[in-house]
Protein backbone atom coordinates (compact mmCIF):
# COMPACT_ATOMS: atom_id res chain seq x y z
CA UNK A 1 0.00 0.00 0.00
CA UNK A 2 1.35 3.48 -0.77
CA UNK A 3 2.00 5.92 2.01
CA UNK A 4 -1.07 8.01 2.71
CA UNK A 5 -1.17 11.64 3.63
CA UNK A 6 -2.97 12.81 6.76
CA UNK A 7 -6.34 13.28 5.12
CA UNK A 8 -6.27 9.92 3.39
CA UNK A 9 -4.99 8.19 6.53
CA UNK A 10 -7.78 9.67 8.62
CA UNK A 11 -10.36 8.81 5.98
CA UNK A 12 -9.10 5.22 5.74
CA UNK A 13 -9.24 4.94 9.53
CA UNK A 14 -12.81 6.24 9.55
CA UNK A 15 -13.78 3.73 6.88
CA UNK A 16 -11.99 0.90 8.69
CA UNK A 17 -9.77 0.19 5.71
CA UNK A 18 -6.33 0.41 7.36
CA UNK A 19 -3.99 -2.51 6.84
CA UNK A 20 -1.34 -3.39 9.43
CA UNK A 21 1.30 -1.10 7.97
CA UNK A 22 -1.11 1.81 7.71
CA UNK A 23 -2.38 1.15 11.23
CA UNK A 24 1.15 1.43 12.52
CA UNK A 25 1.64 4.66 10.58
CA UNK A 26 -1.67 5.92 11.94
CA UNK A 27 -0.79 5.17 15.54
CA UNK A 28 2.68 6.60 15.11
CA UNK A 29 1.28 9.81 13.69
CA UNK A 30 -1.25 10.06 16.48
CA UNK A 31 1.59 9.82 18.98
CA UNK A 32 3.89 12.25 17.21
CA UNK A 33 1.59 14.74 15.54
CA UNK A 34 -0.59 16.56 18.05
CA UNK A 35 -2.67 18.24 15.38
CA UNK A 36 -3.44 14.90 13.75
CA UNK A 37 -4.28 13.44 17.15
CA UNK A 38 -6.72 16.28 17.77
CA UNK A 39 -8.35 15.59 14.42
CA UNK A 40 -8.81 11.94 15.39
CA UNK A 41 -10.20 13.01 18.73
CA UNK A 42 -12.55 15.40 16.95
CA UNK A 43 -13.77 12.59 14.72
CA UNK A 44 -14.47 10.42 17.76
CA UNK A 45 -16.20 13.26 19.54
CA UNK A 46 -18.33 14.11 16.51
CA UNK A 47 -19.24 10.47 16.00
CA UNK A 48 -20.40 10.23 19.58
CA UNK A 49 -22.41 13.42 19.27
CA UNK A 50 -23.95 12.19 16.04
CA UNK A 51 -24.88 8.89 17.72
CA UNK A 52 -26.37 10.73 20.67
CA UNK A 53 -28.20 13.11 18.42
CA UNK A 54 -31.85 13.17 19.35
CA UNK A 55 -33.73 13.35 16.12
CA UNK A 56 -36.53 15.86 16.06
CA UNK A 57 -39.99 14.50 15.52
CA UNK A 58 -41.47 15.27 12.17
CA UNK A 59 -44.41 17.62 12.51
CA UNK A 60 -47.62 16.72 10.81
CA UNK A 61 -47.47 17.82 7.20
CA UNK A 62 -49.39 17.30 4.01
CA UNK A 63 -47.67 14.19 2.71
CA UNK A 64 -50.34 13.60 0.09
CA UNK A 65 -49.50 16.90 -1.61
CA UNK A 66 -46.29 15.33 -2.90
CA UNK A 67 -48.42 12.82 -4.79
CA UNK A 68 -50.01 15.51 -6.91
CA UNK A 69 -48.26 14.36 -10.05
CA UNK A 70 -49.15 10.79 -9.35
CA UNK A 71 -52.78 10.91 -10.32
CA UNK A 72 -54.01 8.32 -12.73
CA UNK A 73 -52.97 9.30 -16.19
CA UNK A 74 -55.74 10.31 -18.51
CA UNK A 75 -56.54 8.11 -21.47
CA UNK A 76 -54.99 10.60 -23.87
CA UNK A 77 -51.76 10.44 -21.87
CA UNK A 78 -51.52 6.66 -22.36
CA UNK A 79 -47.88 5.80 -22.87
CA UNK A 80 -48.70 3.33 -25.63
CA UNK A 81 -49.91 5.98 -28.03
CA UNK A 82 -46.52 6.69 -29.61
CA UNK A 83 -45.91 2.99 -30.24
CA UNK A 84 -49.43 2.55 -31.57
CA UNK A 85 -49.01 5.55 -33.82
CA UNK A 86 -45.76 4.19 -35.22
CA UNK A 87 -47.28 0.75 -35.79
CA UNK A 88 -50.27 2.22 -37.63
CA UNK A 89 -47.98 4.36 -39.78
CA UNK A 90 -45.93 1.29 -40.75
CA UNK A 91 -49.16 -0.61 -41.49
CA UNK A 92 -50.37 2.22 -43.71
CA UNK A 93 -47.07 2.28 -45.60
CA UNK A 94 -47.25 -1.49 -46.09
CA UNK A 95 -50.78 -1.16 -47.44
CA UNK A 96 -49.70 1.48 -49.92
CA UNK A 97 -46.70 -0.45 -51.21
CA UNK A 98 -48.55 -3.76 -51.35
CA UNK A 99 -51.26 -2.33 -53.57
CA UNK A 100 -53.99 -3.02 -51.06
CA UNK A 101 -57.44 -2.31 -52.36
CA UNK A 102 -60.81 -2.77 -50.74
CA UNK A 103 -64.09 -2.60 -52.58
CA UNK A 104 -67.63 -2.88 -51.33
CA UNK A 105 -70.15 -4.05 -53.86
CA UNK A 106 -73.62 -5.31 -53.07
CA UNK A 107 -72.76 -5.72 -49.42
CA UNK A 108 -69.62 -7.72 -50.21
CA UNK A 109 -66.21 -6.52 -49.19
CA UNK A 110 -63.47 -7.42 -51.62
CA UNK A 111 -59.89 -7.03 -50.52
CA UNK A 112 -57.10 -7.39 -53.04
CA UNK A 113 -53.33 -7.04 -53.01
CA UNK A 114 -50.74 -6.58 -55.72
CA UNK A 115 -53.30 -5.56 -58.29
CA UNK A 116 -51.67 -4.45 -61.50
CA UNK A 117 -52.39 -0.81 -61.09
CA UNK A 118 -49.87 0.52 -63.55
CA UNK A 119 -51.88 -0.45 -66.64
CA UNK A 120 -55.00 1.06 -65.09
CA UNK A 121 -53.18 4.21 -64.35
CA UNK A 122 -51.75 4.28 -67.88
CA UNK A 123 -55.19 3.76 -69.35
CA UNK A 124 -56.66 6.53 -67.23
CA UNK A 125 -53.81 8.81 -68.15
CA UNK A 126 -54.27 8.07 -71.87
CA UNK A 127 -57.99 8.66 -71.59
CA UNK A 128 -57.46 11.92 -69.81
CA UNK A 129 -54.89 12.96 -72.39
CA UNK A 130 -57.28 12.18 -75.26
CA UNK A 131 -60.03 14.14 -73.57
CA UNK A 132 -57.68 16.98 -73.01
CA UNK A 133 -56.53 16.91 -76.62
CA UNK A 134 -60.12 16.90 -77.86
CA UNK A 135 -61.04 19.78 -75.64
CA UNK A 136 -58.02 21.68 -76.79
CA UNK A 137 -58.93 21.07 -80.44
CA UNK A 138 -62.47 22.30 -79.90
CA UNK A 139 -61.23 25.33 -78.09
CA UNK A 140 -58.76 26.04 -80.88
CA UNK A 141 -61.48 25.76 -83.54
CA UNK A 142 -63.76 28.03 -81.59
CA UNK A 143 -60.97 30.49 -81.18
CA UNK A 144 -60.11 30.45 -84.91
CA UNK A 145 -63.78 30.88 -85.81
CA UNK A 146 -64.09 33.77 -83.45
CA UNK A 147 -60.95 35.34 -84.83
CA UNK A 148 -62.19 34.95 -88.38
CA UNK A 149 -65.51 36.56 -87.54
CA UNK A 150 -63.76 39.40 -85.86
CA UNK A 151 -61.60 39.96 -88.92
CA UNK A 152 -64.64 39.85 -91.20
CA UNK A 153 -66.47 42.36 -89.10
CA UNK A 154 -63.46 44.61 -89.04
CA UNK A 155 -63.10 44.41 -92.84
CA UNK A 156 -66.80 45.16 -93.39
CA UNK A 157 -66.67 48.09 -91.05
CA UNK A 158 -63.55 49.41 -92.77
CA UNK A 159 -65.12 49.06 -96.24
CA UNK A 160 -68.30 50.78 -95.15
CA UNK A 161 -66.30 53.53 -93.62
CA UNK A 162 -64.21 54.02 -96.76
CA UNK A 163 -67.27 54.04 -99.01
CA UNK A 164 -69.13 56.42 -96.80
CA UNK A 165 -66.23 58.76 -96.46
CA UNK A 166 -65.48 58.82 -100.21
CA UNK A 167 -69.15 59.39 -100.98
CA UNK A 168 -69.25 62.26 -98.58
CA UNK A 169 -66.11 63.73 -100.05
CA UNK A 170 -67.48 63.47 -103.59
CA UNK A 171 -70.72 65.04 -102.48
CA UNK A 172 -68.82 67.89 -100.90
CA UNK A 173 -66.62 68.27 -103.99
CA UNK A 174 -69.63 68.43 -106.31
CA UNK A 175 -71.25 70.93 -104.00
CA UNK A 176 -68.16 73.07 -104.13
CA UNK A 177 -68.04 72.77 -107.95
CA UNK A 178 -71.67 73.72 -108.37
CA UNK A 179 -71.20 76.57 -106.01
CA UNK A 180 -68.16 77.74 -107.98
CA UNK A 181 -69.99 77.45 -111.31
CA UNK A 182 -72.95 79.32 -109.90
CA UNK A 183 -70.68 82.05 -108.68
CA UNK A 184 -68.99 82.21 -112.09
CA UNK A 185 -72.29 82.38 -113.83
CA UNK A 186 -73.46 85.04 -111.45
CA UNK A 187 -70.35 87.09 -112.11
CA UNK A 188 -70.72 86.52 -115.85
CA UNK A 189 -74.31 87.69 -115.72
CA UNK A 190 -73.25 90.80 -113.86
CA UNK A 191 -70.46 91.35 -116.38
CA UNK A 192 -72.79 90.93 -119.35
CA UNK A 193 -75.40 93.12 -117.74
CA UNK A 194 -72.84 95.80 -117.25
CA UNK A 195 -71.61 95.42 -120.82
CA UNK A 196 -75.13 95.67 -122.07
CA UNK A 197 -75.80 98.71 -119.93
CA UNK A 198 -72.64 100.30 -121.12
CA UNK A 199 -73.50 99.48 -124.71
CA UNK A 200 -76.93 100.81 -124.25
CA UNK A 201 -75.50 103.99 -122.83
CA UNK A 202 -73.08 104.45 -125.67
CA UNK A 203 -75.77 103.81 -128.18
CA UNK A 204 -77.92 106.27 -126.50
CA UNK A 205 -75.16 108.82 -126.29
CA UNK A 206 -74.18 108.48 -129.93
CA UNK A 207 -77.76 108.69 -131.05
CA UNK A 208 -78.15 111.96 -129.28
CA UNK A 209 -74.92 113.39 -130.69
CA UNK A 210 -75.15 112.44 -134.41
CA UNK A 211 -78.48 111.05 -135.13
CA UNK A 212 -78.28 108.79 -138.14
CA UNK A 213 -75.19 110.68 -139.65
CA UNK A 214 -73.32 107.91 -140.94
CA UNK A 215 -72.18 104.69 -139.54
CA UNK A 216 -71.81 104.82 -135.94
CA UNK A 217 -68.69 103.37 -134.72
CA UNK A 218 -69.38 101.47 -131.65
CA UNK A 219 -66.68 101.72 -129.07
CA UNK A 220 -65.32 98.41 -128.20
CA UNK A 221 -63.85 98.04 -124.81
CA UNK A 222 -62.89 95.12 -122.82
CA UNK A 223 -64.59 96.28 -119.75
CA UNK B 1 -44.41 -8.98 9.41
CA UNK B 2 -42.03 -8.58 6.54
CA UNK B 3 -41.28 -5.02 5.59
CA UNK B 4 -41.72 -4.23 1.94
CA UNK B 5 -38.55 -3.22 0.14
CA UNK B 6 -37.99 0.29 -1.16
CA UNK B 7 -38.02 -1.00 -4.72
CA UNK B 8 -41.37 -2.69 -4.18
CA UNK B 9 -42.88 0.50 -2.79
CA UNK B 10 -41.37 2.53 -5.64
CA UNK B 11 -42.89 0.25 -8.26
CA UNK B 12 -46.28 0.47 -6.60
CA UNK B 13 -46.01 4.26 -6.27
CA UNK B 14 -45.10 4.51 -9.93
CA UNK B 15 -48.19 2.54 -10.85
CA UNK B 16 -50.29 5.06 -8.95
CA UNK B 17 -50.51 3.48 -5.54
CA UNK B 18 -50.72 6.42 -3.16
CA UNK B 19 -50.47 4.32 -0.02
CA UNK B 20 -47.15 2.86 -1.15
CA UNK B 21 -45.80 6.34 -1.74
CA UNK B 22 -46.94 7.51 1.69
CA UNK B 23 -45.27 4.46 3.26
CA UNK B 24 -42.07 5.34 1.47
CA UNK B 25 -42.29 8.91 2.76
CA UNK B 26 -42.87 7.76 6.32
CA UNK B 27 -39.83 5.52 6.07
CA UNK B 28 -37.49 8.40 5.23
CA UNK B 29 -39.17 11.62 6.33
CA UNK B 30 -37.49 11.72 9.75
CA UNK B 31 -34.04 11.37 8.19
CA UNK B 32 -34.75 14.06 5.61
CA UNK B 33 -36.38 16.36 8.14
CA UNK B 34 -33.44 16.14 10.54
CA UNK B 35 -31.06 16.48 7.60
CA UNK B 36 -32.92 19.68 6.79
CA UNK B 37 -32.64 20.96 10.36
CA UNK B 38 -28.90 20.37 10.42
CA UNK B 39 -28.37 21.85 6.97
CA UNK B 40 -30.60 24.89 7.33
CA UNK B 41 -30.47 25.34 11.11
CA UNK B 42 -34.17 26.04 11.12
CA UNK B 43 -37.09 23.66 11.58
CA UNK B 44 -39.43 25.73 9.38
CA UNK B 45 -36.94 25.73 6.54
CA UNK B 46 -36.35 22.05 7.18
CA UNK B 47 -40.05 21.37 6.73
CA UNK B 48 -40.16 23.33 3.48
CA UNK B 49 -37.02 21.61 2.28
CA UNK B 50 -38.43 18.18 3.13
CA UNK B 51 -41.57 18.89 1.12
CA UNK B 52 -39.53 20.07 -1.86
CA UNK B 53 -37.32 17.00 -1.62
CA UNK B 54 -40.20 14.54 -1.66
CA UNK B 55 -41.96 16.37 -4.50
CA UNK B 56 -38.74 16.25 -6.48
CA UNK B 57 -38.20 12.59 -5.60
CA UNK B 58 -41.68 11.69 -6.75
CA UNK B 59 -41.31 13.56 -10.03
CA UNK B 60 -38.03 11.79 -10.71
CA UNK B 61 -39.05 8.43 -9.33
CA UNK B 62 -39.34 6.91 -12.80
CA UNK B 63 -35.68 7.82 -13.40
CA UNK B 64 -34.49 5.82 -10.40
CA UNK B 65 -32.80 2.83 -11.99
CA UNK B 66 -31.92 1.01 -8.81
CA UNK B 67 -28.17 1.21 -9.48
CA UNK B 68 -27.43 2.23 -5.91
CA UNK B 69 -29.45 2.34 -2.74
CA UNK B 70 -32.64 4.36 -2.77
CA UNK B 71 -31.45 6.12 0.37
CA UNK B 72 -28.31 7.33 -1.38
CA UNK B 73 -30.35 8.53 -4.36
CA UNK B 74 -32.76 10.24 -1.99
CA UNK B 75 -29.99 12.11 -0.22
CA UNK B 76 -28.46 13.10 -3.54
CA UNK B 77 -31.73 14.79 -4.50
CA UNK B 78 -31.95 16.25 -1.00
CA UNK B 79 -28.51 17.78 -1.48
CA UNK B 80 -29.48 19.37 -4.80
CA UNK B 81 -32.69 20.75 -3.33
CA UNK B 82 -30.74 21.97 -0.31
CA UNK B 83 -28.29 23.85 -2.54
CA UNK B 84 -31.18 25.45 -4.41
CA UNK B 85 -32.77 26.35 -1.11
CA UNK B 86 -29.48 27.80 0.11
CA UNK B 87 -29.05 29.86 -3.06
CA UNK B 88 -32.55 31.24 -2.78
CA UNK B 89 -31.93 32.19 0.83
CA UNK B 90 -28.44 33.54 0.31
CA UNK B 91 -28.04 34.35 -3.38
CA UNK B 92 -24.78 36.26 -2.91
CA UNK B 93 -22.99 33.62 -0.88
CA UNK B 94 -20.96 30.83 -2.50
CA UNK B 95 -20.99 27.22 -1.39
CA UNK B 96 -17.37 27.46 -0.30
CA UNK B 97 -17.88 30.70 1.63
CA UNK B 98 -18.19 30.70 5.38
CA UNK B 99 -21.66 31.88 6.31
CA UNK B 100 -22.19 35.10 8.18
CA UNK B 101 -22.83 34.55 11.85
CA UNK B 102 -26.46 35.19 12.57
CA UNK B 103 -28.28 35.31 15.83
CA UNK B 104 -29.77 31.97 16.72
CA UNK B 105 -33.39 31.82 15.81
CA UNK B 106 -35.80 30.83 18.55
CA UNK B 107 -37.09 27.97 16.46
CA UNK B 108 -33.67 26.34 16.38
CA UNK B 109 -33.28 26.68 20.12
CA UNK B 110 -36.71 25.26 20.58
CA UNK B 111 -35.87 22.25 18.47
CA UNK B 112 -32.44 21.68 19.93
CA UNK B 113 -33.13 22.55 23.51
CA UNK B 114 -33.70 18.96 24.48
CA UNK B 115 -30.07 18.05 23.84
CA UNK B 116 -27.02 20.10 24.64
CA UNK B 117 -25.03 17.84 22.34
CA UNK B 118 -27.43 18.49 19.54
CA UNK B 119 -27.22 22.18 20.08
CA UNK B 120 -23.44 22.29 20.30
CA UNK B 121 -22.72 20.29 17.17
CA UNK B 122 -25.49 21.68 15.00
CA UNK B 123 -24.66 25.22 16.03
CA UNK B 124 -21.05 24.68 15.04
CA UNK B 125 -22.11 23.10 11.74
CA UNK B 126 -24.07 26.21 10.83
CA UNK B 127 -20.81 28.15 10.74
CA UNK B 128 -19.25 25.83 8.15
CA UNK B 129 -19.36 26.55 4.43
CA UNK B 130 -22.15 24.71 2.66
CA UNK B 131 -19.85 22.22 0.92
CA UNK B 132 -18.07 21.21 4.15
CA UNK B 133 -21.31 21.07 6.09
CA UNK B 134 -22.73 18.65 3.55
CA UNK B 135 -19.75 16.32 3.90
CA UNK B 136 -19.96 16.38 7.72
CA UNK B 137 -23.68 15.73 7.57
CA UNK B 138 -23.43 12.81 5.18
CA UNK B 139 -20.42 11.28 6.91
CA UNK B 140 -21.40 11.50 10.56
CA UNK B 141 -25.18 11.53 10.40
CA UNK B 142 -25.80 9.80 7.09
CA UNK B 143 -23.12 7.15 7.69
CA UNK B 144 -22.18 7.18 4.01
CA UNK B 145 -18.76 6.15 2.71
CA UNK B 146 -16.52 8.72 1.09
CA UNK B 147 -17.22 7.22 -2.34
CA UNK B 148 -20.96 7.52 -1.77
CA UNK B 149 -20.56 11.08 -0.53
CA UNK B 150 -18.46 11.95 -3.56
CA UNK B 151 -21.10 10.47 -5.87
CA UNK B 152 -23.93 12.32 -4.12
CA UNK B 153 -22.19 15.67 -4.08
CA UNK B 154 -20.68 15.34 -7.53
CA UNK B 155 -17.10 15.70 -6.32
CA UNK B 156 -14.09 13.40 -6.12
CA UNK B 157 -13.50 11.15 -3.16
CA UNK B 158 -10.26 12.97 -2.33
CA UNK B 159 -12.08 16.30 -2.34
CA UNK B 160 -14.63 14.90 0.07
CA UNK B 161 -11.85 13.71 2.38
CA UNK B 162 -10.10 17.05 2.16
CA UNK B 163 -13.29 18.94 2.93
CA UNK B 164 -14.00 16.75 5.94
CA UNK B 165 -10.49 17.28 7.24
CA UNK B 166 -10.87 21.06 6.96
CA UNK B 167 -14.34 20.93 8.46
CA UNK B 168 -13.12 18.99 11.50
CA UNK B 169 -10.48 21.60 12.26
CA UNK B 170 -13.07 24.37 12.02
CA UNK B 171 -15.62 22.48 14.11
CA UNK B 172 -13.03 21.99 16.83
CA UNK B 173 -12.29 25.70 16.88
CA UNK B 174 -15.96 26.72 16.89
CA UNK B 175 -16.88 24.33 19.68
CA UNK B 176 -13.88 25.29 21.79
CA UNK B 177 -14.67 28.99 21.42
CA UNK B 178 -18.33 28.61 22.14
CA UNK B 179 -18.06 26.27 25.10
CA UNK B 180 -14.73 27.21 26.56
Amino acid sequence: MPNLNEQQLLAAWMEGELDDQQRQAFEQRCAQDEEFAQQVQMVNSTLLKAQDYQAAEVPNWDRASTFEQGEQTKWWQWSGFPALSTALSIFAVVLVFSGFEAQVENGQLTVSFNKNRSSDVQMIVDQRLAEFQQNQQLAMNAYAQSLREQQLDASTQLTNYLLASSRQERKEDFGELIKFINEQRSEDQIFYARQLNQLQQEIFDSANAQPWSGEASLPVTNE
Amino acid sequence: MFEKSDEHLIQKALSGNKRAWLNLIKRYEAQIYNYGIRMTGNNHDALDLMQEVFISVFRNLANYRGDGSFRGWLFKIAHYRCIEFYRRKKPHQGLEDSPEIESTEPSLEQVLAKSQHNHQLVEAMQRLPMSQKAVVELKFFGQFTFDEIAEQLGISSNTAKSQLYSALAKLKTFMEVEYA
